[in-house]
């Protein structure tokens, strides 16, 4: 029996071993098809594509896109929708800019009082699906319409352009939503170093500790050292040029990473979502959690809108709804980048901004700039098809 | 056993030769020969990772064999997936819930048509009654199958093979889903199909299940055949030789009397909750009790009420404990978080622990995963696998892992040996033992006779809705729980 026993163990053993390696490569597929795509694209228009500066600009217009894609991995998290966030993130751009111009808030009340908006809208939704179970599909298109059609209300259906200009900390020239305010290059310099310290911590930790798979380990030590690599050599190009709207963003995301990795509650989220029944009777409060969710959803959606009107200093009718759809890419993406089908806030930023690149050097290309949103779309079906065929081969 | 009216097995129907698979370096099956004959009802049975998996996955067409071939009645097949003529009925019984019985029924099955597109909904409803009357089940053709027991989406299952035409049945651990009752009544039924010439082939982790109704029965083991005998019920030698072959160790623990300090954690006084009350029970330190009844009695209520999940509808629930931790009865659906990790799912119910200023010290819960992971054997012991990539035993223990780390006094532990094999059964009692041991107070929530005897000190029975006992074990016996039940 004792040799049975081995067997089976030993079988087990090495059944985990292929597992950890295939794994390894099934998460890092999508990465490298889009780093190939990136390559190609840079061939293809060289300079005009490959230029830093233009590449930091795109990302830096669409600052408000990623924090929605944050909003979108948080509610997606608890396996819940939230189709509404567009509809949020318009009407607290036209709150932010309006409470100020029109009138008369301070404009740190005019911010405070859009995030408040952000977080009732993010209760409203929970009420309507964790309380009287409504269908989160169905009760957020209606919620983002109340919201869309709020924010039309507000601004009288048209452009919001504040007579007198918004403060100019907030929007406009060498303010925070200003492309020209860089992050100073000491900090830059702060951040590589503890970039590199952190990885040569992993690599020193890495290699002290067994290994079920030797091969896998020496891929992620190599990967880790790579990319190590690459950061101090884009850093000098870089420096001076990130600005404090793509700092910000940064920002939001690693606080949300914390939340999901390293924080009870974010584990909740997860497990909530997996199986919300097996949470429950696992100790986990899974209306609260899913209220949470809602609530932080719709103050992410806020800030997105807070951060459209620093932006761009004025506001446009439905501004963010067409966001909606880039935001889920995003986050679906992140399933399926650097991940076997776990939502994650840096995956979601990195399908953010492949996205929004790849739509960019087609539009560089000659494509037609109304082509976006087919481009948009596909991204989303082939990041959702991908994650079901990368996650569904180990399932019986 | 040998009947002079019963026709001569002597036509085979399936016959395996030298079946060979392997997995990268590691041998599953290794020279397997079977043949399987008109009318016979034949367990397999073994371990888990002794290939029976694998070897019904081969059958089915999920693996291919590296060698060796599948005949059919004498003809070469690769494997059985296009034969009308077989059928598989898994743990998953593949019942649609939203959809009705006939719709059900009709799944998979050419459309009988009236004129175009439309369907003969008539000639449709026919079939299914006759259908339904194959396997004794009578339940109206319109009620959607979430209505049914479990035992009756079993049968319901079969019925739908039959209509397709399949002669040759694989049950593929489809009765380790079922309470007692059910899988009795389903093989009950099974076994009148054989008699009208239907052959089965039976996989079971139960012995009795075995004994009760197959002809014969093959144990796989290392991926070859260890066993293949006609059964004989009267025969204990030929019996003590499967369960020597079945059993990983004798659990002597079993016997080892445990001084209950008489200090009660939990009560429940004339509780009601659901379709039942008055309950009285209660549990003390130190001490497991058993608590049994059929399905459908209302078992996994007073479960859900011992965790403080219901609420009683009047009388008292007393609990004098720290915390308590709850082994959910349906491990799918209320216990396993499939798509996250074995450490994360571990670790769920006991998480403020490995917080430190506000955020979780991922390398303390790592190491106390490593420790649980290999104290519980769980296989493979990565703690980074999803959950649902592990076994329905593996996922056991870390669900046992899961109420383990809260450090609860009380733990209810509900139906812990279904779908494990007999090796991570003995696993499991050995752990229920050093909690009893360590002073927890447990009260195993079980339909499985097996466990009240292996790990019981006390043990009750809830019938018609109260609870009689608990009668100390060393008072009950097989006969005596039958009686009752």
């Amino acid at each position: 029996m004792s040799a049975t026993l081995a067997v089976t163990q030993q079988r087990a053993g090495s059944g985990a071993n292929r597992l950890g390696l295939s794994n390894f490569l099934r998460s890092s597929i999508t990465f490298i098809v889009f780093l190939v795509l990136f390559a190609v694209l840079s061939l293809w228009l060289g300079g005009s594509f490959l230029s830093a500066q233009d590449r930091i600009f795109d990302l830096h217009q669409n600052v408000p896109l990623l924090v929605l894609g944050l909003a979108a991995v948080t509610i997606l998290s608890v396996n819940q929708f939230d189709l509404s966030i567009g509809g949020m993130a318009t009407l607290t751009a036209y709150l932010s800019a309006g409470l100020y111009a029109d009138n008369g808030f301070p404009m740190w009340l005019a911010i405070v009082a859009s995030l408040a908006v952000g977080v009732v809208g993010g209760l409203v939704n929970a009420l309507l699906v964790v309380k009287m179970r409504i269908n989160a599909f169905i009760a957020t298109i209606g919620t983002g319409g109340v919201f869309l059609g709020a924010s039309r209300v507000y601004g009288n259906g048209t452009v919001l352009v504040p007579d007198e200009g918004l403060p100019g900390w907030f929007a406009g020239r060498e303010s925070f939503g200003s492309f020209s305010s860089k992050v100073p290059a000491v900090v830059m310099w702060v951040v590589l170093a503890l970039l590199l310290v952190g990885a040569v911590a992993y690599v020193v930790r890495t290699l002290r500790a067994p290994a079920a798979t030797p091969s896998l380990r020496s891929i992620r030590v190599a990967c880790v050292v790579v990319g190590a690599a690459v950061a101090i050599a884009i850093w000098p190009t870089i420096t001076g040029l990130v600005p404090l709207t793509v700092a910000f963003v940064l920002l939001v995301a690693i606080v949300m990473w914390l939340m999901f990795t390293r924080t009870v509650f974010g584990r909740y989220l997860y497990a909530t979502g997996g199986n919300p029944r097996a949470a429950r009777l696992a100790g986990v409060k899974v209306e609260r959690q899913t209220t949470m969710a809602f609530v932080i959803t719709g103050l992410l959606a806020s800030v997105a809108g807070v951060v459209l009107a620093a932006n761009q200093g004025s506001v446009a009718v439905d501004v963010a709804q067409p966001m909606l759809l880039p935001a889920y890419a995003a986050a679906f993406l992140s399933t399926v980048l650097l991940s076997t089908g776990r939502l994650h806030v840096w995956g979601c930023i990195l399908g953010g901004l492949f996205v929004v690149w790849i739509r960019q050097a087609l539009i560089i290309g000659g494509v037609p700039f109304t082509w976006a949103e087919v481009v948009n779309g596909g991204v989303l079906v082939a990041a959702v098809a991908a994650s079901r065929l990368l996650t569904s081969k180990d399932r019986r | 056993m040998t009947s002079d009216d019963a026709p001569p097995r002597t036509t085979p129907v399936v016959t395996l030769r030298g079946l060979r698979k392997s997995f990268g370096p590691n041998a599953v099956l290794v020279g397997l020969d079977l043949t399987i004959r008109e009318g016979e009802f034949v367990g397999l049975m073994g371990p888990n990772g002794a290939g029976k998996s694998t070897l019904i996955k081969i059958l089915d067409g999920v693996h291919a064999a590296d060698e060796g071939a599948i005949e059919f009645r004498g003809r070469p097949v690769g494997s059985f997936t296009t034969l009308p003529e077989v059928g598989f009925v898994h743990q998953d019984l593949g019942i649609v819930d939203d959809l009705t019985v006939v719709e059900n029924l009709r799944l998979g099955l050419p459309p009988l048509r009236r004129a175009g597109p439309l369907l003969d909904l008539g000639a449709e409803r026919g079939a299914a009654s006759e259908a339904l009357r194959r396997v004794a089940l009578d339940v109206p053709l319109d009620l959607p199958a979430r209505e049914l027991s479990a035992g009756e989406k079993a049968l319901l299952a079969v019925a739908r093979l039959l209509s397709t035409g399949a002669r040759f049945l694989v049950i593929d651990e489809a009765t380790s889903t079922l309470p007692p009752n059910d899988a009795r009544r389903f093989i009950a039924t099974l076994k009148d199909l054989t008699s009208d010439g239907a052959t089965v082939l039976f996989v079971s982790h139960k012995l009795s299940e075995v004994r009760s109704c197959c002809d014969r029965v093959v144990l796989l083991l290392d991926g070859a055949i260890a066993f293949d005998e006609e059964l004989d019920p009267d025969n204990e030698g030929q019996l003590a030789e499967i369960l020597g072959h079945q059993t990983a160790a004798p659990s002597d623990t079993a016997r080892v009397r445990r001084a209950a300090d008489g200090r009660a954690v939990f009560a429940l006084d004339r509780a009601f909750v659901g379709q039942v009350g008055p309950v009285d029970l209660h549990v003390e330190r130190g001490e497991v009790v058993g608590l049994t009844g059929l399905v459908g009695s209302g078992l996994h209520d007073v479960a859900y009420l011992a965790a403080g999940i219901a609420r009683p509808r009047s009388g008292a629930r007393t609990f004098h404990g720290r915390r308590l931790a709850i082994v959910a009865p349906q491990r799918e659906t209320e216990g396993t978080i499939a798509d996250i990790s074995v450490s994360e799912n571990l670790t769920l119910s006991a998480l403020p622990q490995w917080r430190r200023r506000g955020l979780l010290s991922l390398r303390r819960e790592r190491r106390d995963v490593e420790h649980q992971v290999d104290a519980l054997n769980v296989q493979p012991p990565d703690p980074d696998l999803p959950l649902g990539a592990l076994s329905g035993g593996n996922q056991q223990k870390v669900l046992f892992g899961r109420a383990l780390v809260t450090g609860a006094d009380f733990l209810i532990i509900c139906e812990p040996t279904r779908g494990v094999d007999i090796a991570t059964r003995h696993e499991l009692y050995r752990v229920i033992h050093e909690l009893a041991a360590g002073g927890v107070a447990i009260l195993v929530v079980t339909s499985d006779a097996e466990d009240l005897f292996a790990v019981c000190d006390r043990v009750g029975v809830l019938h018609e809705g109260s609870v009689r006992g608990p009668w100390p074990r060393s008072e009950l016996d097989a006969e005596s729980m039958a009686l009752v039940l």
